[in-house]
């Protein structure tokens, strides 16, 4: 299982040298050892993907490249010459440049200023100013990278994918050898995933070295023209070329053991529990109406844009439809207010975790009881030992990972941090209905399937649970039934057992 | 390891500071270890601390709390002034309400037309200086003294003083308010996210309005003290009372972006605070160089956590990777 593919250690290969390689890295926090021993080349013109599951070391990896972190054993290399980075400057100042899942532009600044800020930023001096580039040049910076938006445009105002372009721009102005690009997609719409990937062909074409860090394995063989997978801080999978190389091959070597898709899940029940009825969010909309079982999983396929989303977020209550609205069990809920929502039973894991999910700094407990305190409050006091009870059940029905509950949510994962938003929805006195938004998306295999168990799990009790998502694989393994969401309307319903290839084209069909 | 880093988690670093800073003083400065000087610390810190419970609530929210500053002294004058006509009893209690009315306005201002906090609670800083000041007429004005009214300052029970206990019995309230109740639950929450708090059905309104309001209510007690302690009704009673309580806060270990504090941290930076007060008047320094001295010690104390943080950090990553 453990493929050693084209290892060159400097001298041995023919050809140039890497660009940037990591020569038996280690790295270890006090006595434990996030990297073992780790070996990677990236070489100029290529598109190398690093994988691994989340807390495989992959991330630590990556920061030592970037100079974040220094490497406790081992070196990197520039070109075959030995280089510490003392920071991340000082890495970008060697052309190494990290591309960030969080976008890091100033949004209240137009493109130009954003472009320019990062010039100046990289120069010294007062009369940084010298340094500002001409519009042509700047023009030039984004026609490079395929984005077409205007100078003056402000940064708040673009997608993310052209947000992530524009970041790439900036790199490139910056005569990047090397791009880090750390879960690019996770936020992109198909269109915009491959507009990027495009992006990157160019690049690669140009000589840019690329290292490609993805969770989405369609991505990953579609792109990359080697692969390094990160099991337990070491390499699973070495620098091999993609093409001998099967995605099968690529799951076992991150999680060590086969990890398939659901495919199989209980028939829902009989009952209506759900009654959509009239739903628009804006005025003209054409009205979203639908109904949900006990138990079934009904998928809302939408690209981004589509507004699958903010439908999602509509039954949930999160926000205010213009007309219409969401009966449970006959019984309206408060359109707009979560406060109501929840109180009648309706969960909501929102599309952005980190913005609207976890609560970051504060404990696990505080997170897991987040939506159900009237559970574990007795005249206004808390009671803790109930509390504690009540989450460590859950969150080992979830399977927390690691199962530390004195942690703090940032200690965890992005899948693991996941599970806690799904464990508090789990937990709301008398849920009835679970909207999801993008549940899995930035989470490893493993913590997919996890989270879909779980989802399967609430469904079999009898909840009714309403999926978002722009991951066809996703709705067609857990759903019942798939909904095509264009325009904020459905405009096609798909049961159980349709084909890939159909729903795509449902998607695509204008 | 686990046990260092469950105890860097659960013992913030300002206890510790405060702790070697209290040795440091024991020995090295003269008559401060004494009961009597103690005692004298304990009573500084009695107002500060109570008024520094309410900014804790408020900084766990989020959000920061400027209008102490003249609130306390519009409560003085009204008190003052109602004095005469009411009794000690009433008055004090007109100056309370004074006092919850701001925090209630900051309330509103905030959580229900979601300005920001510096904003409003500057804002009605300067409105409730106004009023004191055109009801004193720009002049301190002398309470008749009574035995009732000079209680609360001066008054002992079992040989503690009235302020003490009082400070005391705040503490002990934000402790049940913060660790014990779903109140203060809900403000770790809202303070910590409050997207993801209203996403889970929190009433993110309801809990910053009550914040502020209680905000004042600590503050509000703190004023009947104060206004017992000088006598008098006083336009400018203590401005520095929210950079004061602000500083206690941060000296303690409570970060400015809210989410996080806890009760002991409140007591650790009003200790360090009052020490350091009482130390330097004990050694006969210059009131500038208390306060250069206070400025040093906050800063010290900040970058100090900031450095012991990153520790417990790294701590917990190790304990990440040996989890598996």
């Amino acid at each position: 299982m453990t493929r050693r593919g084209a290892r060159s250690d400097g001298n041995g290969d023919a050809g140039p040298a890497p660009v940037l390689s990591a020569r038996s890295v280690a790295k270890s926090f006090g006595a434990t050892q996030a990297i073992r021993e780790v070996d990677l080349d990236l070489r100029s013109g290529e598109v190398h993907a690093l994988l691994g599951g989340n807390g495989a070391g992959k991330s630590t990896l990556v920061k030592i490249l970037l100079g974040a972190l220094q490497p406790t054993k081992g070196r990197l290399e520039i070109e075959g010459r030995p280089v510490v980075f003392r920071s991340v400057r000082h890495a970008i100042s060697q052309g190494i440049f990290p591309i960030y899942q969080h976008l890091s532009q100033f949004p209240d600044l137009t493109v130009r200023e954003n472009l320019a800020a990062f010039a100046l930023g990289m120069s010294r001096g007062l009369l940084a100013a010298k340094a500002m580039p001409s519009d042509e040049t700047m023009r030039g910076w984004l026609a490079g990278v395929g984005l077409s938006v205007s100078l003056d445009a402000p940064c708040r105002g673009l997608s993310v994918g052209e947000m992530q372009l524009l970041e790439i721009a900036r790199a490139v102005a910056q005569e990047a050898k090397v791009l880090v690009l750390d879960e690019p997609t996770a936020a992109l719409t198909h269109a915009e995933s491959n507009v990027l990937l495009d992006t990157l062909g160019k690049l690669r074409a140009r000589g840019t070295a690329i290292l490609f860090i993805s969770h989405k394995l369609d991505e990953v063989v579609a792109v990359a023209d080697r692969l390094t997978v990160i099991r337990d801080g070491i390499c699973a999978i070495t620098g091999a070329p993609m093409k001998d190389i099967s995605t099968r091959d690529i799951v076992l070597a991150m999680v060590g053991k086969d990890v398939a898709p659901i495919t199989d899940i209980a028939p829902h029940g009989e009952d209506i529990v759900v009654a959509v009825r009239d739903l628009r969010l804006t005025e003209g909309a054409v009205p979203v109406e639908f109904e949900v079982a006990r138990g079934e999983i009904v998928g809302l396929a939408g690209i981004v844009g589509s507004g699958a989303d903010r439908i999602a977020e509509a039954i949930a209550g999160a926000v205010a439809p213009v007309s219409g609205g969401v009966w449970i069990d006959g019984v309206p809920i408060g359109s707009g207010r979560r406060k109501d929502a929840v109180a009648s039973g309706v969960g909501f894991v929102p599309t952005d975790r980190h913005a609207d999910g976890v609560f970051s700094i504060l404990g696990v407990l505080h997170n897991t009881s987040a939506a159900s305190h009237g559970r574990i409050t007795r005249r206004g006091l808390l009671r803790k030992q109930r509390e504690h009870r009540q989450a460590h059940d859950i969150l080992e029905r979830v399977g927390l990972f690691p199962f530390r509950l004195d942690f703090e949510a940032a200690d965890f994962s992005g899948g693991n941090q996941q599970k806690l938003v799904i464990a508090r929805n789990l937990l709301i006195d008398g849920l009835r209905l679970l909207v999801m938004s993008e549940p899995t998306r930035g989470v490893d295999v493993a913590a997919r399937r996890a989270i879909h168990e779980a989802v399967l799990e609430a469904s079999q009790a009898g909840v009714a649970v309403v999926v978002a998502s722009s991951d066809i694989d996703e709705l067609l393994s857990i759903c019942h039934r798939v909904l095509i969401v264009q325009d904020q309307a459905v405009t096609g319903v798909f049961a159980r057992g349709a084909r890939r290839q159909e729903i795509i084209n449902a998607l695509a069909a204008a | 390891m686990k046990t260092l880093s469950g105890f860097l988690r659960r013992v913030p670093v300002s206890v510790l500071i405060a702790l070697a800073f209290f040795v440091v003083c024991a020995l090295f400065v003269p008559r401060f270890a004494g009961s009597g000087n103690l005692g004298n610390v304990a009573r500084i810190a009695a107002i500060l601390a109570i008024v520094s419970c309410g900014q804790a609530i408020v900084l766990i929210l989020g959000g920061i709390e400027f209008s102490f500053g003249s609130s306390v002294a519009l409560a003085s004058v009204v008190t003052v002034m109602l004095l005469p006509a009411t009794g000690p009893l009433p008055a004090f209690l007109a100056g309370v309400a004074v006092v919850v009315l701001v925090g209630v306005l900051n309330g509103a201002l905030v959580a229900g037309v979601g300005l920001p906090a510096v904003v409003v609670t500057l804002g009605t800083l300067m409105i409730a200086h106004g009023f004191a000041a055109s009801l004193a007429g720009g002049l301190p004005i002398d309470a008749a003294p009574s035995p009732l009214f000079r209680w609360p300052a001066v008054g002992e029970v079992l040989g503690i003083p009235v302020a003490v206990l009082i400070a005391a019995v705040a503490l002990f309230c934000l402790w049940v308010l913060l660790a014990h109740m779903e109140l203060g639950r809900r403000f770790y929450l809202v303070g910590a996210n409050a997207s993801a708090a209203r996403l889970s059905g929190i009433g993110v309104r309801g809990t910053v309005f009550t914040g502020y309001v209680l905000a004042g209510l600590f503050a509000g007690v703190a004023s009947v003290i104060l206004t017992s302690r000088v006598g008098s009704g006083q336009p400018n009673l203590i401005p520095d009372l929210p950079f004061q309580t602000i500083a206690a806060c941060a000296i303690g270990g409570i970060p400015l972006t809210g989410g996080r504090g806890s009760v002991i941290q409140v007591i650790a930076g009003v200790a360090i605070i009052a020490m350091l007060n009482n130390a330097v008047v004990l050694l006969n320094y210059p009131v500038a160089v208390q306060q250069l001295l206070i400025a040093l010690v906050i800063v010290v104390s900040v970058v100090a956590q900031r450095f012991a943080a990153g520790i417990a950090f790294d701590v917990r990553i190790l304990l990440k990777g040996s989890a598996r």
